[in-house]
């Protein structure tokens, strides 16, 4: 008989596989991680990547220092309202509801899935404030794309494995970040 | 015309079809020279050209290695390799339907970082898909992530030095 305990498996853990495994992550250990941690995530990555968009703008002397300060709220706000409205769209147009997955769950495993955008913000708010580089689009929107593929694993594990629908649904949730992104960007500006 | 060597008996290559996944390579190809200062004839044959290649290698190198890393799987399906690589390559569309906007709607230029997340995340999708066959062991993850990042650096460093 096997009398080991299984070992919790760190919230930061959770969070980098999600980079590296997302398929492991999504069935086995999402219940698990709390909604606001993942939100907190989410929320942290595009704060960055919003901060770098403004820092990119105040070089080409667009905007001021306010306006970085409110581009980079704008962030914080997309990236968690932002996200969990998404995450509660995706859930409800996949049915989830019917394969007992909670809206709660939805929020926190869409949310996790922009750990690998956070890596790629803080990599390149790290180059930007040493260096000075541009960083928005080179990390900031590969950060994002990076983070499609633990949305796919999270959208096809709602749909019950459709993959037809989880393409589509990736596919629509990266256009609303993108379109969003720039929209607000140019708000901003 | 397609080989059938190699299948296990009954099991042709029939049902699976890699050409949605070799159209997000030519959609690739295509855009290209957009990001180009002048948009020329010869960098767009060039560019369809290497990203075909690209394509090509990609779904079979990841085929062999899965087949060669999974004799019994193999044995008992003879079609496992191409049926996962299929599955996990079509996750190349949403990023091809992405780099369009980029490129022709959002006007960013930036079709590269697009592709390259397309043939990483396809390819890691593939490993993924292999997995949930039966296949066993992280080999199955990482062989095909290492593959995709010789390819799409390859790609990339091709595609810095087109006509």
């Amino acid at each position: 008989m096997n009398t080991i305990a299984p070992t919790a498996v760190p919230r930061w853990k959770t969070a980098l596989n999600m980079i590296i495994n997302p398929g492991e992550v999504v069935k086995n250990q999402m219940t698990k991680v709390p909604w606001p941690y993942s939100l907190m995530v989410s929320g942290l990555s595009f704060t960055l990547f919003f901060l770098q968009t403004g820092l990119d703008l105040m070089r080409n002397g667009q905007i001021g220092l306010s306006t970085v300060i409110l581009i980079t709220m704008l962030g914080l706000l997309y990236g968690t309202a932002g996200i969990a409205l998404l995450a509660v769209m995706v859930w409800a147009l996949s049915q989830a509801a019917e394969r007992n997955i909670t809206m709660e769950w939805a929020i926190s495993s869409f949310a996790l899935g922009y750990s690998a955008t956070f890596v790629y913000a803080l990599t390149g708010l790290i180059f930007s404030l040493t260096l000075g580089w541009k960083t928005a689009v080179a990390f900031g929107v590969t950060g994002v794309l990076w983070a499609l593929r633990p949305n796919l694993f999270t959208i096809k594990q709602m749909s019950g494995e459709r993959t037809a629908f989880s393409i589509a649904m990736t596919t629509l949730c990266g256009a609303i970040l993108l379109l969003g992104w720039a929209l607000l960007g140019k708000f901003g500006a | 015309m397609e080989m059938r060597l190699g299948y296990a008996e009954g099991a042709g290559p029939d049902g699976v079809k890699f050409w949605p996944v070799y159209l997000c390579f030519v959609i690739f190809g295509i855009m290209i020279p957009f990001t180009k200062p002048e948009f020329k004839i010869l960098t767009l044959l060039f560019s369809l050209l290497i990203s075909l290649v690209v394509g090509f290698l990609a779904v079979n190198l990841l085929i062999a290695a899965f087949k060669s890393g999974n004799a019994a799987l193999r044995e008992a399906n003879g079609q496992f390799a191409r049926e996962a690589v299929k599955n996990g390559m079509l996750f190349m569309i949403p990023f091809t339907v992405l780099a369009i906007l980029a490129q022709f709607i959002l006007g960013w230029n930036a079709v590269m970082p697009f592709a390259s997340a397309a043939i990483m995340t396809a390819a890691a999708t593939a490993g993924t898909e292999v997995m949930k066959k039966g296949a066993q062991g992280i080999k199955n993850v990482m062989i095909p992530s290492v593959l995709a990042f010789v390819l799409s650096t390859g790609w990339m460093m091709l595609t810095g030095i087109l006509p």
